[in-house]
């Protein structure tokens, strides 16, 4: 029945549906009105209809005015808090660089952990549904935003001074009194006292408006224009070539490719430190308490032969810095993170000779680098054609060789022995240059009747080289953060100056001689009550700030 | 002397004038209806008496923190000791202020005991200034953790504010429903403030007598393999041990009253770090919480909350809302600077990436949405009075877990800040 309703107000101003305090006069409409006659009044935007006020919805409306409820927006709030509870419960997938969570969860916490993990919580934060509570609580944000602020700035820039005595005398402070003598000095004289409080003030006669810090309104507004960059920044990064994450590991003094890109990062040197015994406090010594891991980086770009991997790329050096945990590499965008290090040493060339055990002669020695061998090695008689290689040699469930990582930990080598003496097609030959490997994966056995005449061994630690330690970075690049920081910005300083400032506005019109004194603030009624009892104090009427509430004091 | 022995000084110094602040806010509303005086001048002379020594204990305090700072070679919030130790200085600091604000000191009578208890409880963990790890060498270190701790502390007073509401207003003579629910949910705040209490009287008292027992434990783990292993684990006590570890040894166990051996084993589906000790000590901790309560309550012969609700009449309750909210409003910027922003600008530096869902990081992303949920209710009617200050109260509790129980319960990236 709304369109029926009569929103003319007694001044004469036509109102649109939904208002509750009339724009012009402030005279509450009855007819909107759900409280009684002498409770303080809902000031909230000014009283104004919001634009999901309308008489006939349709859909968009609907929806719109689904999301337009601060309501809708609490429930929403509540929701995602009690959600990312949930997600806290066990450790999130994310957490974990290697594991298979299908039977993670179930073997560490048991039937709990398996519904955990079969309802998809174990990665709550990146499920549809989250993600859908973080795109329901942004569209709240935007028309919750739009449906109140229009019309609050409509109302807001075309204050009446003279407002309706019942709006004044039903705001949460209030003042009355008989005024002896003039008016107009009496006005002039606490409008003094307003504006040492920087107040802007206005009159009409025998009616004041007092009224500062209005731009603190426009607070929740901004922090919610700051939150909605934010969290389009977020969606941002899940665009292809926004954001990359990459691991590289390079060992000290070599030179890596980052993936992806036309970039190579050199290891010169990589250190960690320890706090010694006499840093230490009394219940840590003796323990290993790192004080710096540190990679001294230099960053280059290819510039020609960047895409044959038959020729050697040409790098020009672009950024020389020391990582440490704390001081990423930064170049253009590119930030190279210190993540991890291993300085377990690992094999990285040897010199191996073969033996001819029958004749007693040996051949070589030659030099084997373990990530860079070369292909064929001619040895006199004989020569070594490289088959296969493995860094890491194990055996896999079916029985077949294979490689657990990229890194040398247990290497292993498959020649094709060739030579006059033997058939044309060649003999193979495994080669685990370690002697553990040798013998855990029983190297003699494997090349069973070659391995009785032939041998390649090392003859002495000379010539075996180990690679220094290996640093680990992360490389990112993330073009979203810009639009992130100013977001978080723009959001700071509109809760800034939604808080930490109130709209604070004084009413007063005298008639035949009877003040009446109404004021409003968005937040902070003792302030309020403070500031008018002050300025009544200014002009000689002394004043307990308490006794002005006028009751119902929610701030 | 050296500069940390000193700083020790400071703050035992700071702990007993908070005490003693905390005696005289009780003096000031407890003794003015038999002092000689009319009830307000009482009121407002020890009132004020009150909030110097309050003062006095946070400059001490201030000692404390600035001579720390300088002996150790950085800032003393990299561990829970520490970061116990500042929040309860923020706390005093945001007191303070809301105090230059609404000067009521009445808030001091809440506030004070509640930094007393978190300024003993920060003293149960070990106390030894520790060289930084890489990852907490930045000066973000400074920024981040003052300021979380500052939006915190400002939480804290709201709460304080909160509770001191419903202390006043719950009426304890009523006997309706709506009034029982509210007596019994105020009385469970003051006994699981008196648990706490006694947790960590119990802690000192066995460390007093320094009690120990300890335990070898085996692990039966099978790894991703199906293979079975088993490791042992020496576990030590130091409170008498109600439950032992599951599946252990004893070692030593001494005797407490007479109590030689371990009573019960903990279950076998407790398996988090230190389960057993935890347990332990939760049990302990109700245990002597509910003596302590008891005997409170035998002393006063009526419920806590009835024993102290005549002691706030006269205190102005739309006040203590407004304070209440005041203080979150206040805090809500800072916390928000503090544990989300600076905080995603750290983890963008030192961990690469500005958020990551670790616990620690949704914890406070929780307590965000809480208050900002808390902001928005205050706007619309019915929200005021006495589900707000339920809200300001629950509202610190989760605060106190984001910042203890993630440590304690959860694991993650923030794990430099346990125990």
């Amino acid at each position: 029945m709304l369109s029926f309703q009569n929103t003319k107000c007694e001044c004469g101003h036509q109102n649109p549906i939904g208002t509750v305090l009339c724009e012009n006069c402030g005279k509450p409409l009855e007819e909107a009105e759900e409280a009684g006659k002498d409770t303080p009044l809902e000031m909230r935007y000014d009283g104004i209809a919001r634009r999901s006020q309308k008489s006939n919805p349709g859909i968009i409306d609907r929806v719109w005015n689904f999301f337009s409820s601060v309501k809708i927006a609490v429930r929403l709030i509540v929701i995602t808090l009690l959600a990312a509870i949930v997600g806290t419960i066990f450790t999130q997938e994310n957490a974990f660089v290697s594991f298979d969570p299908s039977t993670y969860y179930e073997e560490k916490y048991g039937w709990i952990g398996k519904v955990y993990y079969e309802l998809g919580l174990s990665n709550t934060y990146e499920s549809w549904w989250f993600i859908g509570l973080l795109v329901m609580i942004g569209t709240s944000l935007v028309i919750c935003s739009l449906d109140r602020v229009l019309p609050l700035y409509r109302a807001l820039s075309k204050q009446q001074v003279r407002k309706h005595g019942e709006f004044l005398s039903r705001q949460k402070t209030v003042y009355t009194a008989d005024i002896k003598g003039d008016e107009a000095a009496w006005i002039g004289g606490l409008a003094e006292q307003l504006k040492r409080k920087r107040y802007r003030v206005k009159t009409d006669g025998t009616a004041l408006l007092a009224e500062k810090n209005r731009f603190s309104r426009w607070g929740p507004y901004i922090n919610h224009i700051g939150l909605i960059i934010f969290l389009l920044a977020v969606l941002l990064r899940s665009i292809p070539g926004w954001s990359m994450d990459n691991y590289i590991s390079v060992p000290e003094g070599e030179v890596v490719q980052i993936p992806d890109t036309s970039y190579y990062l050199k290891n010169e040197k990589f250190t960690v430190d320890y706090y010694t015994d006499e840093e230490l406090p009394e219940g840590l010594k003796g323990t290993a308490r790192a004080k710096l891991y540190e990679t001294k980086a230099v960053l280059y770009e290819c510039t020609a032969n960047c895409d044959d991997p038959s020729v050697q790329p040409e790098l020009e050096e672009v950024k020389r810095h020391n990582i440490i945990v704390n001081d990423p590499l930064s170049y253009k965008g590119l930030k190279a993170y210190q993540f991890g290090f291993d300085d377990t040493p690992r094999l990285k060339a040897v010199n191996p000779v073969l033996i001819d055990k029958e004749s007693g002669k040996t051949y070589g020695p030659f030099e084997l680098d373990m990530r860079n061998p070369k292909l064929i090695y001619t040895l006199g008689d004989y020569t070594l054609e490289l088959r296969q290689k493995y860094m890491d040699f194990t055996l896999d469930s079916s029985g077949n060789p294979t490689t657990k990582s990229r890194e040398p930990n247990a290497p292993a080598f498959i020649f094709l022995l060739k030579g006059a003496d033997l058939p044309a097609e060649g003999v193979p030959y495994m080669y685990f240059p370690k002697q553990n490997d040798k013998e855990r994966f029983s190297q003699d056995t494997i090349n069973g009747e070659t391995g009785k005449r032939f041998e390649i061994k090392v003859p002495s630690m000379e010539g075996v080289a180990f690679t220094g330690a290996i640093t680990s970075l992360n490389v990112r690049t993330d073009y979203a953060m810009p639009y992130i920081w100013v977001g978080a910005g723009i959001f700071m300083f509109g809760v800034l100056i939604g808080t930490y400032w109130q709209h604070r506005r004084i009413w007063l019109r005298i008639d035949e001689g009877r003040l009446l004194l109404g004021a409003h603030t968005n937040k902070n009624n003792y302030g309020m009550r403070a500031d008018v009892a002050s300025a009544l104090r200014g002009i000689g009427i002394d004043i307990e700030p308490k006794s002005l509430d006028n009751g119902g004091n929610k701030s | 002397m050296s500069l940390l022995d000193f700083s020790s000084d400071a703050f035992l110094v700071a702990f007993f004038l908070y005490c003693f602040g905390f005696l005289f806010y009780a003096v000031a509303v407890a003794g003015r209806n038999w002092s000689n005086r009319k009830p307000e001048d009482h009121l407002r002379r020890w009132g004020r008496i009150a909030f110097i020594v309050s003062v006095l204990g946070f400059a001490a305090h201030l000692t404390f923190f600035i001579t720390r700072w300088i002996g150790g070679g950085h800032i003393p919030t990299s561990n829970m000791y520490e970061f116990m130790m500042f929040l309860a200085m923020a706390i005093m600091f945001a007191f303070v202020v809301v105090y230059a604000i609404y000067r009521k000191p009445l808030l001091g009578m809440f506030t004070l005991p509640l930094t007393v208890i978190i300024v003993a409880y920060a003293s149960v963990f070990p106390q030894e200034v520790q060289p930084l790890i890489p990852a907490l060498n930045s000066y973000w270190l400074r920024i981040h953790v003052t300021t979380a701790a500052l939006g915190e502390a400002f939480f804290a007073v709201g709460f304080a504010a909160g509770l001191m509401y419903l202390l006043r207003t719950v009426d304890f003579k009523k006997t309706d429903a709506q009034s029982r629910r509210d007596q019994r949910w105020v009385e469970f705040t003051l006994y699981v403030i008196v648990i706490i209490v006694a947790f960590i009287g119990t802690v000192f008292a066995f460390r007093g007598v320094d009690y120990k027992a300890s335990f070898i434990q085996e692990i039966v783990s099978i790894d991703s393999k199906g293979i079975e292993s088993t490791t042992t684990e020496t576990v030590e006590y130091s409170m008498p041990p109600i439950f032992k570890p599951y599946n252990s040894q004893n070692i030593e166990v001494q005797s407490f009253l007479g109590m030689k051996e371990p009573l019960f084993e903990t279950p076998s589906w407790m398996h988090g770090v230190n389960a057993a000790r935890k347990l332990n000590t939760i049990v302990w901790s109700i245990l002597t919480g509910s003596i302590l309560y008891g005997i409170l309550r035998l002393a006063l012969r009526r419920r806590l909350g009835a024993a102290i609700n005549p002691l706030m009449d006269g205190i102005d309750e739309e006040d203590l809302d407004e304070i209440s909210y005041r203080a979150i409003a206040i805090g809500y910027p800072i916390f928000t600077l503090g544990a989300l922003i600076f905080a995603m600008i750290w983890a963008y530096i030192a961990w690469s990436r500005f958020w990551g869902w670790d616990p620690k990081e949704v914890w406070a992303l929780i307590t965000w949405l809480y208050y900002t949920a808390y902001l928005h209710l205050r706007l619309s009617r019915g929200w005021h009075g006495k589900k707000s200050a339920w809200l300001a109260v629950i509202g610190f509790v989760v605060v106190m877990f984001t910042l203890i129980g993630v440590n304690l319960v959860l694991v993650g990236l923030h794990s430099y800040a346990g125990v």
